[in-house]
């Protein structure tokens, strides 16, 4: 799979990451649990690359991982990250403490969990100012007020000392983007950054990652399992299932093009604004799989409605679509399609028979 | 903050009182007769009579209730029917030795449970966590009166270490190397500290052994929390992560098992004090039990519950200092 993509994407200069056949396995008490099973992809400077997939699909395991942030114990990671030069994998937290917050910063999913409880807004964002830049403490607490300034909270001033508990959900995740943002990382990676909010401070949130990287110059890897986020907010798409990459182009031709079930899947359930009111959300079958019983085949397969004796059998491979950059996994991928994906009531299994031609 | 310490301190005066209460009528409920104790064979019901009105006895319960309050509260504790000396100075010879070996003792057992304890939540199962925590629950179950024996056989005998033997503890402190004029201030220092090394460690075990297991734990659970892995991500160091992010969460509890602890060495340490003829607040209500020293039970259990409430409040505003989500509701 690595070298398939190295071959047709041969692009190093440009490339801040180059993430090559990763993995990431738990050692639980129920035996190994590959919640990362062998992902490749670059991410170029200035790009904002979308990981998509339902929860459980190994996107935040992937992103720590790729920052090295994994716990460190009964874990096992395998392949290659490099980022910016700087092999992560294999590396401890002392030979990465050089690189977390001044080269790839993380903004974490949850902001209520993610805030230390006991500490003053303030001091947590200059922390890394202090520690890191090595400022000391009027300078700190000026850039501070800049940063909370920047990422829209009103009276910073006021703010500076507050407790997380004294603020609201948004203005959380806003205080986790100044603390990511404080060392001007070259990558930022958003783990589900909005989905603890309400929607209205969800736009927020997300327009102001956007700006906040057109200013700073930042590539962004943002995980989400709401394809709606990063329609519009991306230049790439990844999809996962099961750990794996089963499809991944640009934002456009995923969108447009997908030729992975599952991929349409989950676009389908996706509210959309053009739809009639009362429209039923389709909703994917089945569950996730147990990453403990994967079998041989697709992992997509037992949800599949396209799915043929072959799929349980044997796992298919990232191929290209002949569009630059676009790949999928599927042995019986869907046909192009001219138009935008309809939305229908009923089951995927009605789609997949009356939707999709050939 | 300031209308969670208004109620606070509203409580503290409202459980003092009851503990007033509480420690006045104690007496009457115990069996035996005052003028038995005091009069011995002389105890004709004529005498009796003389003598509850000369002590004030012949009044009603809240009568003489409010009589002590008003001296306790003008800061007069009374004297013992028996010997006849003022308690409070009975109190002020006892309570400075109980004090020193607190603080002795809880210094000795935070400086040693802070650091263990974070070695061992470092690697929850590791070697060392498995170790410390075999060798702590096994302390844990260990009484203070073996402990202090072991001690003793040990430090005193085995090793001779001066001024630790049994001679040591009936000239015990009295705070004399402040006061004393004899020797230089080091050596009385010296001496001191000297005679208070066995008991202190007892007692010091005993409450190492707690905190370590506590905040162990606590370190372990809060380790798990998203937002150490967001200190990491930032690029700190262990040492930095542990002691600024990890600590403080943790230690609420800790805090809170310390106030409780430290209010039971208040004359809870009368095990060790018994043991070693330490002259210290648990010496003196031991002997005034004996004695049927009425008064001195009485104003010395006030005392002692007044301290250990006060020692609480205190825990609680350091807590809240600590954790200041908790004065917020």
């Amino acid at each position: 799979m690595s070298q398939e993509i190295n071959s047709t994407n041969q692009n190093p200069a440009g490339d801040l990451l180059v993430v090559e056949n990763l993995t990431t396995t738990f050692q639980t008490a129920r035996g190994a649990l590959p919640a990362v099973g062998g992902v490749s992809f670059r991410l170029g400077a200035n790009e904002i690359l979308g990981v998509v997939g339902e929860s459980g699909s190994g996107k935040t395991v992937l992103s720590r991982t790729i920052m090295g942030l994994q716990p460190r114990t009964n874990v096992e990671v395998g392949g290659s990250v490099l980022l910016d030069g700087h092999q992560i994998v294999g590396a401890t937290d002392e030979d990465l403490r050089d690189i977390w917050g001044t080269k790839v910063a993380m903004i974490f999913q949850d902001p209520m969990t993610s805030l230390n409880p006991v500490t003053k807004i303030g001091k947590q964002i200059g922390e890394s100012l202090q520690v890191r830049l090595g400022m000391n403490k009027a300078e700190a607490k000026a850039r501070v007020i800049e940063l909370l300034t920047l990422v829209g909270i009103p009276s910073p001033e006021e703010r500076y000392d507050a407790y997380p508990t004294q603020l609201s959900g948004g203005m959380r995740q806003r205080v986790m983007i100044a603390i990511a943002l404080a060392c001007n990382p070259t990558l930022l990676l958003a783990d589900e950054p909005t989905t603890g909010l309400d929607v209205t401070i969800q736009a927020q949130i997300l327009n102001l990652l956007d700006e906040l990287q057109l200013k700073m110059k930042m590539s962004v890897i943002l995980v989400t399992h709401d394809l709606g986020v990063v329609a519009t907010r991306t230049d790439r798409i990844i999809v996962m299932y099961a750990g794996r990459i089963v499809e991944m182009g640009t934002t456009k031709e995923v969108f447009r093009n997908h030729k992975m079930p599952y991929t349409r899947a989950l676009l389908e359930s996706t509210p959309r604004v053009s739809n009639p009111s009362h429209t039923r959300l389709q909703t994917i079958p089945g569950r996730p799989p147990n990453l403990l019983k994967l079998t041989e085949g697709c992992a997509f397969a037992p949800r599949c409605s396209r799915a043929t004796e072959k799929c349980s059998q044997e796992r298919p491979t990232l191929e290209p679509t002949g569009v630059d950059g676009h790949y999928f996994a599927c042995w019986n991928p869907l046909e192009d399609q001219a138009a935008p994906v309809s939305i229908q009531t009923g089951t995927i299994k009605e789609i997949g028979e009356d939707n999709v031609r050939g | 903050m300031l209308k969670y310490f208004t109620k606070r301190l509203v409580a503290l005066v409202l459980i003092i009182t009851a503990i007033s209460i509480g420690s006045f009528y104690m007496i009457h409920l115990l069996p035996g007769d005052l003028a038995t104790v005091i009069l011995g064979s002389g105890n004709t019901p004529e005498n009796k009579k003389k003598l509850f009105a000369q002590l004030g006895l012949d009044k009603g319960l809240v009568h003489q209730y409010l009589t002590w309050m008003s001296h306790v509260l003008r800061g007069d504790l009374g004297k013992s029917y028996i010997t006849n000396e003022s308690i409070n100075t009975s109190i002020a010879k006892a309570l400075p030795i109980d004090l020193e070996m607190i603080v002795v003792s809880q210094i000795v057992a935070f400086a040693a449970a802070i650091p263990l304890a974070m070695k061992a939540a470092k690697k929850p199962n590791g070697l060392f966590d498995r170790i410390s925590n075999g060798v702590t629950f096994g302390l844990l179950s260990v009484p203070s009166f073996i402990i202090v024996v072991y001690l003793v056989l040990i430090i005193a005998i085995k090793w001779q270490v001066p001024g630790t033997g049994p001679a040591s503890f009936t000239r015990f402190p009295e705070w004399s190397w402040l006061f004393s004029d004899t020797g230089t201030f080091f050596t009385t220092l010296k001496d001191n500290l000297m005679s208070l090394l066995i008991p202190s460690l007892t007692l010091s075990i005993g409450s190492f052994v707690v905190y370590f297991r506590v905040l162990r734990s606590d370190l372990i659970a809060t380790l798990q929390e998203e937002y150490i892995t967001m200190a990491r991500s930032k690029g700190l160091s262990r040492r930095r992560i542990m002691w600024r992010h990890a600590f403080r969460p943790s230690s609420v509890a800790l805090l809170g098992t310390a106030g409780i602890n430290i209010g039971g060495l208040i004359a809870g340490g009368f095990v060790v004090q018994y043991l070693l003829s330490i002259p210290g607040l648990g010496s003196l209500l031991i002997a005034s039990i004996t004695l049927q020293d009425y008064l001195v039970i009485q104003s010395t259990v006030f005392v002692v519950a007044v301290a250990v409430i006060v020692i609480n409040f205190a825990v609680d505003f350091i807590t809240t200092l600590v954790d200041p989500r908790i004065a917020r509701d």
